[in-house]
């Protein structure tokens, strides 16, 4: 790896070529919202004249780096025409911005929690870990969707989201919803009325089928639009959780595992 | 102490291994396994025999290190696991040499030694606690190194991971991330 | 295989089913297959980037990995018959069957021992019909399974029908190999086993592939008829020792005929010769036990009324514990009408299988066996049913009880531990006068000879105890047991030691209603490794060590659940300190498969098992077969480890782990090899049907993969960009530039 990384940075400019660094990864992995990707990129573009791979570079670093609004809202557009391509149609379109996110909730579960452990051992200035101890992997349903709502809201949007339900129909006990109000993905996209049903931020419920499913809980995740007279733009994310993971709630309810 | 440390994905495919022996007390670093050179897949038969109660302490347990999980007992290898949670597992199989001998031939002079050509970040606070990681493989202090090490190697990880070369599931073939783990391991074990 | 097993009905015992609890087996029951249904997890294992469906080594050898989940055709089955062993019938009825099969096995081994003790006029006539050994060797195959139920009183007064009792008869006159053979006979005995097991293998050049398998599969498909046969052996190497009281008589049949001119005196003789003569019990057998007399009447030259006069004047003088055994003097040959064979001994020692005086492995038209007329089989039986229903079990029940109260209770109480601490102090200062005089104040113990003898305290208790446990009552053998150990330690008495932690621990594994909680398994694990220590270490029993170790390795494994997991480490142990030979090494290997194998797997969840570690020591078991040059058992072994492994392998059972892939593989390849070889090349035809098997698993594998969308039809997966791409985007043919994922 340490060979082939001086050249690839020297001529860097686009993302395909981004060497394994972390720089070019969050260029292209964390374009949601105004991250820590910034500093990282201009960096990513300079000779690591000290012959300096990635895995030198500390973690947290970028962590309070933010990343200007209108590259990620152009980067996300390029994404969506990108994906746009030879599509089908409007789910086909959802599905391919849904699979897009989804190794982005992969990365991200492990980045977070690289953070937060991080952090709580450095205890550092950051505002965003929620607990101090090292933090658990989530076993139930719960302290999964907590982790969603709020420590990945937070590393992806810098709130948490705007409301967590649980679906009051006993026949789909498997459904839960995440609420982000003005989903940041959608902030400069206005979607032709003849495809009004299409949701950009299937791309986010892509990144939360991610990190449901690297925690094990497999699920399908959708994005729909359920806007209000405040919020035009209002989001729901659908999860519906499979059989298996409903099967093993039950079992580690009665093993008493939180 | 020897040490066979593997990184499982979570279908169990192995993306990373290594072996090596402890750098501690006088250790030059080279895994001396119990079995003769011929039987090297046990192994690999005795982390993967492991995966049960890994499987079985996850969901119990909701730490990412989850310490000494299992123990084969005729080749005394005992298996710590540690889970990142996007599934991955890390195992680490160590087992005490067989020869008391090897372990009480340590010197600190060739500690020392080994600890000067390494890079300085091997703190003397380590060194310490480490004579008692080769003594015992269940005490206290081998789990705080093992977890120190898994921690470490968690680190590099989460890196090798954030690539967008990298796909979950991939081997890792960074020469960079194994002499990372030949460090950790140095540095801990 | 001999199958003394089979002979016997050997079911479990019906009279399990009420009352007794079996957690155990319950537990595990239904989730046995529970793996197959569908879950993420499952498809999460199947998303991998092998692209490989399957080895190429392994499609063209019969022992395909068997999905078990998968519906399996009968055809296959059949058209490999050498390598079908775990799976004919329904799997998880095999394992309960299986694990109290075992249970019931080593219960009788315990079985009291009724001596035998006959004139010379009625081995005479029973030479006749052609039993060389005399009326001992005609009666002792009925004596092990008692016909019907037989009904047991415990301490406390509950009665408890038991359909497995049987009694073990042994000849007192000392023809039977009842081991005089002290010390060196002692080490050699666990070679005899092996020896044994060693000639079982050779006996047959196919042993699960002889007429034995097809029984093996209706009964018990996991536990392997050759480890029955080890289990039985080693449970019947133990000869009456000072140290336990199982081998010493507990009654003694005295038998004459109707021959006999002189029978009052000769009875008294023989009895006499039992409390003095050269039939006398050692100083450390109890020298009280029950006396039955036995009138043998013979039916084809004698007169009945004759008998029964003499008969009638038995009971006058000896009492209630007479028996009038009418047999016929002629020798039954097979063609006679009602003939009908004798069963065979289930119990023989290793130095009787070794002398081969009983062929168990003739074929059934040779002239090796023997013969009895139905009607004779018929008066055998009521007769010992009659012995232990009638006088032996109410004995023992008595004795238990008089000598509960009048030496257990005692030392239950305060005072009797107050006895025992003070005898404790007084023993630091009589400790140097005690090793030199037996019997001081200290202890009853003979340092010297290293026994207790037969009346003190220490050696009634262990009698009671060890009559408990035979009459099945666990609870009260466990309490004494227990009581023991310390006057044990105290005395430094450490084969006393050892039996009394070791029968303790199977006494508390053995009783139902002692479930075991986690603590109380550590202390049971705790007992048998003190037993163990002191066997092994303190007296160098190399026997005993094994046989405390095997009990441990079933019990707990018939316990079930987290108690497999101790079950496992014991069998583990017992190879490590080299108790075993290379049979051995390849049984216990399998019986620690059989162990993990029995750890049933979270209700619903695909956690819990431990079919990995079930699996890895299958392929040990396999390896071991083939060093020994068995390829047979090694294919079965693979096989069972291949049915295993099924459950956490991707659907084409290829392995994640290159070596051990490799080594599996290599494994397969040699034997396959070496079955071939042995047995000529002409079971070719299996090829297809591995192959047609193969197809349907690949085709199963396909549409399971679904989840984990990042790891399929990965463009990148080869580390490089591009090429890796050509073969695999069957569902991204049209959007070439488009990066899935």
């Amino acid at each position: 790896m340490t060979q082939p990384q001086p050249p690839r940075h020297a001529a860097m400019l686009s993302i395909s070529n981004g060497g394994s660094s972390l720089a070019a990864a969050a260029d292209k992995q964390q374009p949601p919202q105004h991250l820590h990707t910034q500093s990282q990129s201009s960096q990513g573009l300079r000779v690591p004249s000290n012959r300096k791979t990635i895995y030198d570079r500390h973690l947290n670093r970028s962590r309070n780096a933010e990343l200007s609004r209108a590259s990620f809202a152009f980067l996300f557009a390029e994404m969506v025409t990108y994906a746009q391509r030879r599509v089908t149609g409007i789910q086909d379109l959802e599905k391919r911005l849904n699979e897009q996110g989804y190794p982005l909730g992969l990365r991200l579960l492990d980045l977070l929690f690289y953070r937060t452990m991080s952090s709580s051992t450095s205890s550092s200035l950051s505002s965003s870990s929620t607990s101090s101890s090292p933090p658990n992997r989530p076993l139930r349903i719960l302290p999964l969707l907590h982790l969603i709502h709020g420590p990945l809201w937070r590393l992806l949007f810098n709130r948490p989201a705007d409301a967590l339900e649980h679906s009051v129909s006993p026949e789909t006990p498997n459904e839960y919803m995440i609420t982000d109000n003005d989903p940041l993905v959608n902030t400069y996209i206005s979607v032709p009325k003849e495809m009004n049903m299409l949701n950009c931020a299937a791309f986010v419920a892509g990144i939360i089928e991610g990190v449901c499913d690297g925690c094990g809980f497999e699920a399908k995740v959708t994005a729909h639009n359920q806007p209000t007279e405040m919020w035009p733009g209002r989001t729901i994310f659908l999860l519906r959780f499979g059989e298996s993971v409903m099967e093993r709630e039950k079992v580690l309810e009665r093993a008493g595992v939180k | 102490m020897s040490y066979y440390f593997t990184v499982l994905s979570p279908t169990d495919v192995p993306l990373f291994n290594i072996a090596f022996g402890t750098s501690k007390s006088g250790g030059d670093g080279i895994a001396r396994f119990r079995f003769p050179d011929t039987a090297q897949y046990m192994n690999q038969f005795i982390i993967h025999s492991s995966l049960d109660v890994v499987e079985e302490a996850q969901w119990m347990n909701g730490n990412m290190y989850l310490k000494h999980i299992d123990t084969y007992p005729p080749a005394s290898a005992y298996i710590s696991a540690f889970l990142t949670p996007s599934g991955a597992r890390f195992l680490l199989l160590h087992q005490p040499p067989q020869l008391p001998t090897n372990a009480s031939s340590a010197t600190t002079g060739s500690s020392s030694l080994l600890g000067s050509s390494f890079s300085g970040s091997a703190g003397s606070s380590s060194r310490a606690s480490a004579s008692s990681v080769a003594a015992n493989p269940t005490s206290p202090q081998t789990e705080e190194a093992v977890r120190q090490f898994m921690t470490e190697v968690y680190e590099n990880y989460v890196k090798t991971v954030m690539s967008p070369f990298y796909r979950q599931g991939m081997e890792i073939k960074s020469s960079v991330f194994r002499s990372k783990v030949t460090a950790a391991g140095r540095k801990w074990l | 295989m001999t199958s003394p097993g089979d002979a016997a009905p050997v079911k479990p015992p019906p009279s399990f089913s009420p009352g007794v609890p079996r957690v155990a087996s319950k537990t595990r029951y239904p989730n046995q297959r529970r793996d197959s249904s569908p879950s993420l997890d499952a498809d999460l294992g199947d998303s991998r980037l092998r692209s490989s469906p399957t080895p190429p080594l392994s499609a063209t050898t019969s022992d395909l990995p068997i999905r078990s989940a998968s519906p399996r055709p009968q055809s296959f089955r059949s058209s490999t018959p050498q390598l079908a062993r775990s799976s004919l019938g329904s799997p998880v009825e095999g394992r309960f069957e299986g694990s109290e099969e075992i249970r019931s096995l080593i219960i009788r081994s315990f079985s009291p021992v009724v001596g035998v003790c006959a004139s010379a006029d009625t081995d005479e006539l029973v030479r006749q019909k052609g039993f060389a050994g005399g009326f001992w060797e005609l009666i002792r195959p009925f004596g092990e399974n008692i016909p019907g139920k037989i009904v047991i009183r415990d301490s406390v007064g509950a009665s408890r029908g038991w359909e497995d009792f049987g009694v073990r008869f042994v000849d007192l006159a000392g023809k039977t190999p009842t081991p005089n053979d002290s010390s060196a006979g002692r080490s050699s005995s666990l070679a005899q086993v092996e020896d044994v097991l060693d000639k079982q293998l050779g006996s047959t050049d196919d042993p699960l592939g002889g007429s034995l398998r097809p029984k093996d599969f209706l009964s018990f498909p996991t536990t392997s008829p050759l480890y029955k046969v080890f289990l039985r052996q080693l449970l019947s190497i133990s000869s009456a020792t000072p140290h336990e009281t199982f081998r010493h008589p507990v009654a003694s049949i005295i038998a004459i005929s109707s021959r006999n001119t002189a029978p009052l005196e000769t009875l008294r003789q023989l009895y006499a010769d039992t409390n003095n003569g050269n039939k006398k019990v050692p100083d450390w057998v109890h020298p009280e036990y029950l006396r039955y007399y036995v009138l043998v009447h013979d039916e084809d030259r004698d007169d009945i009324a004759e008998s029964t006069k003499l008969y009638d004047q038995m009971k006058r003088h000896f009492g209630l514990h007479c028996h009038l055994l009418r047999l016929r003097s002629n020798q039954c040959v097979v063609t006679d009408d009602d003939s009908a064979q004798v069963p065979e001994c289930e119990w023989q020692s290793p130095a009787e299988r070794l002398s081969g005086r009983i062929e168990p492995l003739v074929d059934l038209d040779t002239n090796g066996l023997l013969y009895l007329f139905e009607s004779d089989v018929m008066a055998i039986k009521a007769f010992v049913r009659e012995l232990v229903a009638q006088s032996v079990i109410p004995y023992m029940e008595n004795r238990v009880a008089v000598w509960n109260d009048q030496v257990a209770s005692r030392r239950r109480g305060i005072s009797g531990r107050f006895m025992s601490m003070s005898r404790r102090w007084a023993g630091f200062g009589s400790g140097s006068r005690s090793s030199l005089t037996a019997g001081g104040a200290s202890g009853n113990y003979d340092l010297s000879h290293g026994y207790y003898k037969a009346d003190t305290p220490e050696a009634v208790l262990r009698k009671m105890a060890d009559f408990a446990f035979m009459l099945r009552d666990w609870k009260l053998s466990a309490s004494t047991y227990e009581l023991l150990r310390s006057d044990y330690a105290n005395d430094k008495a450490w084969r006393y030691h050892a039996g009394a932690y070791e029968m303790c621990a199977v006494s508390m594994l053995l009783n139902p209603s002692a479930i075991g909680t986690k603590m109380k398994l550590d202390g049971v694990d705790q007992m048998f490794d003190t037993a163990c220590y002191s066997y092994l270490t303190r007296c160098s029993d190399a026997p005993n060590a094994l046989r405390c170790l095997t009990l441990a390795m079933e019990l707990l494994k018939s316990r079930g659940g987290s108690a497999v997991e101790s079950a496992a480490r014991w069998a583990m142990r017992a190879m490590d300190l080299g108790l075993v030979g290379p049979i051995g090494q390849g049984l216990f290997s399998e019986r620690v498969s059989a162990c993990y194998a029995a750890r049933a797997p979270v209700s619903g969840m695909k956690w819990g098992s431990r079919h990995r570690k079930a699996g890895m020591w299958s392929v040990f078991a396999a390896d071991a077969w083939l060093r020994l040059g068995k390829p047979s058992l090694a294919s079965a072994s693979l096989e069972e480890a291949e049915r295993l492994y099924a459950d956490v392998l991707d659907a084409d059972g290829s392995f994640p782990m290159p070596e051990m892939q490799t080594f599996i593989d290599n494994l397969r390849h040699a034997v396959k090899v070496e079955y071939l070889e042995a047995r000529g090349l002409d079971t070719r035809d299996e090829t297809t049907t591995a192959e047609a098997l193969g197809t349907e698993e690949t085709s199963e594998k396909l549409d399971r993969r679904r989840n984990r969308k990042s790891l399929i039809a990965n463009p990148l997966d080869l580390g490089g960009l591009g090429p890796a791409q050509g073969p695999r985007d069957n569902d991204n043919a049209a959007n070439d530039d488009f990066e899935r994922a």
